[in-house]
């Protein structure tokens, strides 16, 4: 609160504390010169105090008065209107902050903000912030926190692949060299080109439960499913390099960090605003930023995984195969719950397909 | 549970019933019945909690202390004791400081299980080791910061009695934590049969380990409830009270032991439906979507139910047994209207997308706190306050999150 200069001096009957007994006397109060003065009604004893040193309480509609005295007293008094009345009267202001609350318009503007706040914290905030954050990280912990992630996926969902060592090799060689002609291609384009990061492939049998699948897990850890070898190597082989690059580009992009982090923020941000009420509740926009930032990845990777097979020369259309064989699986199954959960979060293959088959 | 309480009126705030009936001697002194009023409203704390949360967010947060401060004095300057309000007088900076260091243990404590296994377990350790140390200094600091007619209340809790509160908690929690570290810790990713070999037979004795760890949790549960509050009522004093709480630990097994089949009914039931639908529906994908929110719905019936009844039973079982020489408490929540309000909150917040909630809050403290109402003995001006008053230790403010009349906040 501001402080008056003027001598004005309203008096105000109310209840008076003095932090020993719990018994209360009252005193009159009043304003004047920078002073709070109190007079016991009982034995007529005078009190000052400087109004600097007073905690005042603030101003609302409802409850009770109660202002902190320096020594441990307490001014009390039961009807905030009168209390507010005598308080304004004395020349003692709302601060900014009460003053915004107490104006309907002022928290209209306040709520159009905070929306306007949060949505730019979604849309630019947190993925700028994960952008720096991702950028601090060492590589080394990164490595570490995507090997505990795979080995977690070992001990839980995968078993070693029964895949023949020679057809391995063969697909881990036909990406390295896809990858090497593009990167040809992308330096004599573009000299300052960003090499390929590290990756490493990983060939695993993850049975029913994940079906024909790909994952890329931080550090550049690339898992790929037998599931989706068997599916493809003989009839399209090169759409198993259209995929490795898919989760090249998540490894490039490292979104399997800037999930962690954004995920995080966006709970975080959550926790904010209705933590304290429900973690259920909190929790469902986490969720659904999780779905949200995952479908802009996805079209991050597929635009670098598109721009990687026209350099190395193999045409992207070869993936519409792999989405036909899919939708023609999942058809076979005849229920959803199926579905390969790593694309549960992927746009809508009718998109990803025109994205792939556009001349 | 206090048959003696029945028929006060929840809404005479100011008015105290005199009862010179229940104590037969005519020198002792009459009982007064001490009724507690929130007058709290929602539109006004919509007001207050929506330049909260725009503050919080333009700051990122750091302005969360001075937003609780804000909070705190609303709630407290519109719950009336006898017609008198509470008082609080935490300062923010302190708080700020205390939040900061909260804030920093816990984000070494998340950045060190991410790190590597055996540094989160060593962060773990670390924050059950300090835990009981933060959890009693918030309470220390809240009440020694909240008064009511001009007198600190405070918490005389012992250091040793904390740690003691929170064995029961702790050794299966460890238990379940060291068997993580030495059964699935260091492992390299399987890329042999054999190894995975291993991995699978050392994940089986995990499982079991873990297993017996958790169940050991569940059973204990109660128990610790019963120490946890136990010490938080034996410690809580004003002027020259001191509180005690009289419950066998037995009432708090009864207690789990109801809510556990009532929320588990439910669960049940929704596992039974799942059972019988999902084959009946194996051919027909376009069905399974409604079966799936069907299931998530009873999932939800289960904690709107179970959590606010929970939570009622217990304010009412651990306030109708507390009493200090000259104070008897008593708490007679309906747990029905709590699991009615708190669904009604919940899917208001959800419909207003969070619009609705500082409404629920406001709902939920008058219908918590008007249930309970306090039996004094004696003569309330003749109290004085206890010599030397209390420490404020303000890191365990934000971690204890203490709230007089188990509010939670």
């Amino acid at each position: 609160m501001d402080l008056p200069n003027s001598a004005a001096s309203a008096r105000l009957q109310a209840h008076f504390f003095d932090g020993r007994s719990a018994r209360p006397q009252r005193v009159q109060a009043w304003v004047h010169e920078g002073q709070l003065h109190l007079q016991s009604e009982e034995d007529q004893s005078l009190r000052h105090f400087p109004l600097r040193e007073v905690v005042w309480p603030e101003r609302q509609r409802h409850g009770q008065r109660q202002a902190e005295l320096p020594g441990g007293g307490l001014l009390s008094h039961h009807e905030a209107r009168t209390w507010d009345d005598w308080a304004q009267a004395s020349g003692l202001r709302d601060s900014l902050t009460v003053r915004w609350m107490q104006s309907w318009r002022y928290v209209a503007l306040a709520f159009v903000l905070s929306i306007a706040v949060v949505a730019g914290l979604w849309a630019w905030g947190v993925p700028w912030a994960a952008d720096k954050g991702v950028a601090l990280i060492p590589p080394a912990v990164e490595q570490q926190i995507g090997d505990q992630a795979l080995s977690w996926f070992d001990q839980k969902m995968l078993k070693p692949s029964k895949l023949a060592r020679a057809q391995q090799d063969a697909i881990a060689e036909r990406f390295a060299q896809a990858l090497q002609k593009a990167q040809a291609k992308a330096m004599a384009r573009d000299r300052g080109a960003k090499p390929w990061p590290a990756y490493q492939l990983h060939f695993r049998d993850a049975g029913e439960a994940m079906g024909p699948n790909a994952f890329a897990l931080p550090g550049g850890n690339i898992v790929m499913t037998d599931a989706l070898v068997q599916l493809l190597d003989k009839d399209s082989p090169q759409a198993l390099v259209g995929i490795l690059a898919h989760e090249l580009g998540h490894v490039q992009h490292q979104h399997g960090m800037r999930m962690v982090l954004q995920a995080g923020m966006v709970g975080t941000l959550a926790g904010l605003v209705v933590g304290d009420f429900s973690a259920l509740i909190a929790g469902v926009p986490t969720v659904m930023a999780q779905a949200a930032y995952s479908r802009d990845f996805e079209r991050e990777s597929d635009a670098l995984a598109r721009q990687l097979m026209l350099d190395a020369d193999i045409q992207p259309r070869v993936m519409l195969d792999f989405f036909d064989r899919i939708e023609a699986l999942r058809k076979k199954k005849g229920d959803r719950d199926s579905l390969p959960i790593a694309f549960a979060s992927h746009p809508a293959d009718a998109e990803r397909k025109r994205f792939f088959g556009a001349p | 549970m206090s048959e003696a309480h029945t028929g006060a009126s929840p809404f005479a705030d100011t008015v105290a019933v005199e009862d010179f009936s229940s104590h037969g001697s005519p020198t002792s002194p009459p009982t007064r019945r001490l009724m507690i009023a929130f007058t709290g409203s929602g539109s006004e704390y919509f007001r207050i909690w929506i330049v909260n949360v725009l503050l919080t967010l333009l700051t990122l947060g750091l302005y969360l202390p001075f937003a609780k401060v804000r909070r705190i004095k609303y709630f407290y300057a519109n719950t009336l004791v006898d017609g008198e309000a509470l008082s609080f007088h935490g300062r923010p900076w302190p708080m700020f400081r205390g939040f900061v260091l909260l804030l920093a243990l816990m984000g070494a404590y998340g950045l060190a299980s991410k790190f590597s296994p055996t540094a989160g377990l060593l962060a773990y350790l670390l924050l059950c080791a300090l835990w009981p140390a933060l959890w009693r200094a918030g309470m220390q600091f809240r009440l020694a910061n909240t008064s009511w007619r001009g007198l600190r209340f405070g918490f005389a809790g012992d250091l040793r009695s904390a740690y003691l509160a929170f064995l029961p908690v702790y050794l299966p929690g460890i238990g379940l934590m060291l068997a993580q570290y030495f059964f699935l810790g260091d492992m390299n990713p399987a890329t042999t049969p054999e190894a995975a070999a291993q991995i699978e037979a050392s994940a089986k004795v995990y499982l079991a380990i873990s297993g017996v760890c958790g169940l050991l949790m569940l059973g204990l549960a109660p128990w610790a409830l019963a120490c946890i509050k136990r010490y938080q009522h034996n410690g809580y004093h004003y002027a020259e009270e001191q509180t005690q709480l009289d419950t066998p630990t037995r009432r708090f097994y009864g207690l789990g032991l109801k809510v556990f089949l009532m929320g588990i009914l439910p669960l049940v039931l929704t596992g039974v439906l799942a059972a019988v639908l999902l084959p009946m529906f194996k051919g027909r994908p376009e069905i399974l979507p409604l079966v799936f929110i069907a299931l998530f719905l009873s999932y939800l019936f289960f904690f709107a139910v179970s959590g606010p009844l929970f939570n009622a039973r217990l304010q009412n079982l651990v306030w109708s047994n507390t009493r200090s020489p000259s104070l008897q408490f008593d708490s007679q929540l309906k747990a029905r209207r709590l699991v009615i309000l708190t669904f009604k909150n919940w899917l208001l917040t959800a419909l207003t997308l969070s619009l609705y909630r500082p409404f629920a809050a406001v709902a939920t403290a008058r219908l918590r706190l008007e249930s309970v109402s306090i039996d004094l003995q004696g003569d309330l001006d003749r109290w004085i306050a206890r010599a030397g008053q209390g420490s404020s230790e303000t890191a365990g403010e934000a971690a204890g999150d203490f709230f007089g009349f188990d509010m939670g906040w």
